[in-house]
């Protein structure tokens, strides 16, 4: 699994390198294009390697789900008999786990990119792997996304203030702080949060997602029950996050307040507030807006432990089960989910970038 | 002699460095002592033998932070999974920096089609997400060693390592000095070591920092959810019985808290010794972090 990244990544730049006299010409008189066209490749590229990857991967892993599936449904259904040959290898044509490793890496890939189809689900059977994950994406969204969010905005506001104010008791404070706690998983946060909040204090529930008395929908009852038992897991994204984006706003805002135009802005008389919201924060925030899209990517690898702490029905606990049961499908399909997350978002800041901030020149 | 005292006049000048190191050498400490300190404690018996006290102790003078499910001293406990936890960050931290340090030189001082290979494979494995992947291997890799567990934690942790220091390399290949030595036929090699090497050992500390941290948290991670080596209780594996047993319910704290307060003294540590030497060696950052 090595050998084939590389070589196919050599194979993507001869035949981009290779093209008409005439569309060189053209592309050297626009080089926001062609540098639009070679990212783009580049995306293509890493987002074959990282799921074919992913697949060879998870394959290598031993274990056999079809024994599993049999067994689950020998349980379930008082099924004692063996299961025949003719049923085993009907299960592996429907889990696309016949023939040798590369054709079923061919069909897989095949399904995937014609079909969007990530095959069926084994701890669901017969309901496709894209549907479980597609019902449980919504919770890791809402919660996560919000959650990141709310970091970002009280991180660069406060990473900016802490800036301005450098040398003040208040920001060494912060910034210290800071250093102390942005490593700090949030999974440990959580725990305590239980702890005191749900364990002891009794005030918020401590799993799940909503109450299950209520019937979900679009009724007030429904969406306080949500935001209730959301905000522990929330809360405890948002605090470690928080200090992240402040340590990295200072560090962006810091070099900036040292630059000549700030000295002059402040000899305009203009007042302090407006040249820190209008002047030093505005060269700062581009590349935080860079971070923050690639988190928004990343957000779900850490949360893992989040959502299965508080049993909340999003992707990680899915991810979870998945896992336990051998649903090969399913666990594939999240992983594949985070991974083209990760990669479209940095593609489209990449090519975002230049048209926001006209110092960025990417294709020079 | 001359790196030592250089090493010695940097810690000097950076507090945070210094405040980091000193934490990180205190946990150490307590590490190597672990054997020493669950002796004193077991006074006789073993502290961390099934059933040797009462279950469920609340902490008293007899046991500091009482005993868990199975009548284990909570406190031996936690000291020996100190040691544990620190191994598999030594461990994982060794082989992802060696590997990162061997890809980033080879790729940035190579350059070429050999450095756009490499830089893409590397970007390929920083996408995929760890965690899945981790459970996953632990998951069937049955009876997993503590090396072997430090080893598929490093398979997807060199590839952060060696992006730092591949673009470090970039910038220090083309100094005049470099350029001198390989006017003057010093073989590749050669100045990778006496040249390259010396002036990345910053940058090489911060891949280590960082990848030993990641796989400290790797481990915690895979334990709370019930998949770690047999054989050993690390930090996480507590955390993981306080859970599953009830603690949080039972009010025994001690269980949770203090794992949770050793691994987050560990962490800070570590970014404390990352910032404190990136301001070192980044004169246009000392200010910036800090203060």
């Amino acid at each position: 699994m090595t050998a084939t990244a590389p070589s196919a990544t050599v194979a993507g730049e001869s035949a981009e390198s290779a093209p008409s006299r005439g569309l060189r010409a053209w592309l050297a008189r626009h080089p926001l294009a062609a540098y639009a066209i070679r990212r783009f490749g580049l995306y293509l590229v890493e987002l074959w390697g990282a799921l074919t990857i992913a697949f060879f991967f998870f394959r290598m892993i031993p274990g056999d789900p079809i024994q599993t599936l049999i067994q689950t449904l020998q349980q379930n259904y008082v099924y004692n008999q063996a299961a025949s040959a003719e049923v085993i290898a009907r299960y592996q044509t429907e889990f696309g786990l016949d023939g040798n490793i590369f054709t079923q890496y061919l069909k897989y890939m095949q399904n995937l990119i014609l079909h969007g189809d990530l095959g069926p689900s084994l701890i669901n059977y017969p309901t496709p792997a894209q549907d479980v994950i597609l019902r449980s994406l919504p919770w890791t969204i809402g919660l996560l996304g919000i959650a990141a969010a709310m970091s970002w905005v009280l991180g660069v506001i406060i990473g900016a203030i802490a800036g301005w104010r450098r040398g003040k008791l208040g920001s060494t404070i912060i910034t210290n702080l800071s250093i102390a706690l942005s490593h700090v998983p949030f999974f440990f946060v959580a725990l305590i949060l239980v702890y005191v909040f749900a364990y002891t204090l009794g005030m918020l529930p401590a799993r799940s997602a909503y109450d299950s008395t209520i019937t979900p929908g679009f009724s007030p009852d429904f969406i306080g029950s949500v935001i209730k038992y959301g905000f522990l897991p929330a809360m405890s994204i948002v605090l470690i996050g928080t200090f992240s984006w402040i340590l990295s706003t200072r560090m962006l805002m810091v070099p900036v307040l040292g630059e000549d135009y700030l000295v002059y802005a402040e000899a305009k008389g203009l007042k302090p507030w407006r040249i820190l919201t209008r002047y030093a924060l505005r060269n700062c925030y581009l590349p935080q807006i860079t971070a923050f899209g690639i988190s928004l990517g990343f957000i779900f690898n850490g949360n893992v432990l989040v959502e299965q702490l508080f049993n909340y029905p999003g992707l990680g606990s899915t991810l979870v089960t998945a896992i336990q049961q051998l649903d090969f499908n399913t666990i594939l399909g999240v992983t594949d989910m985070a991974i083209f997350s990760v990669l479209t978002a940095v593609l489209l800041l990449d090519l975002l970038l230049p048209l926001l901030d006209p110092r960025v020149k990417y294709w020079k | 002699m001359r790196l030592l005292t250089a090493t010695g006049h940097t810690i000097r000048h950076s507090p945070r460095l210094a405040t980091g190191l000193a934490l990180l050498a205190l946990m150490i400490l307590l590490a190597v002592l672990s054997p020493v300190l669950v002796d004193a404690i077991g006074n006789g018996k073993d502290p961390l033998e099934l059933a040797t006290y009462e279950r469920w102790l609340v902490p008293s003078s007899d046991h500091l932070l009482g005993t868990d499910q199975f009548g284990r001293d909570v406190l031996a406990m936690v000291i020996s999974a100190t040691s544990v936890s620190l191994q598999i960050g030594a461990i994982a931290g060794v082989i992802s920096t060696v590997v990162g340090v061997i890809v980033a030189f080879v790729a940035g001082y190579k350059g070429g089609w050999v450095d756009n290979v490499l830089s893409t494979f590397t970007g390929i494995l920083l996408v995929i997400p760890t965690f899945p992947l981790l459970i996953a291997l632990s998951a069937y890799a049955k009876n997993v060693s503590l090396f072997q567990v430090g080893v598929m934690i490093s398979i997807f942790s060199w590839p952060f390592a060696a992006k730092t220091i591949r673009s470090q390399v970039l910038s220090l290949r083309s100094r005049p000095y470099v350029d001198l030595a390989r006017v003057s036929k010093a073989r590749d090699l050669e100045i990778i070591v006496t040249e390259l090497l010396p002036n990345l050992l910053p940058f090489i500390g911060v891949g280590f920092a960082s990848s030993a941290l990641g796989a400290i948290f790797g481990l915690v991670g895979l334990e709370v959810i019930g998949l770690g080596p047999g054989g050993v209780i690390d930090l996480g594996q507590i955390i993981f019985n306080a859970i599953n047993t009830g603690a949080l319910t039972l009010g025994a704290w001690p269980m949770f808290v203090v794992p949770i307060v050793l691994l987050t003294v560990l962490f800070a540590a570590l970014n404390m010794i990352n910032i404190g030497l990136e301001e070192v060696y980044n004169p246009r950052l000392r200010g910036v972090a800090g203060e």
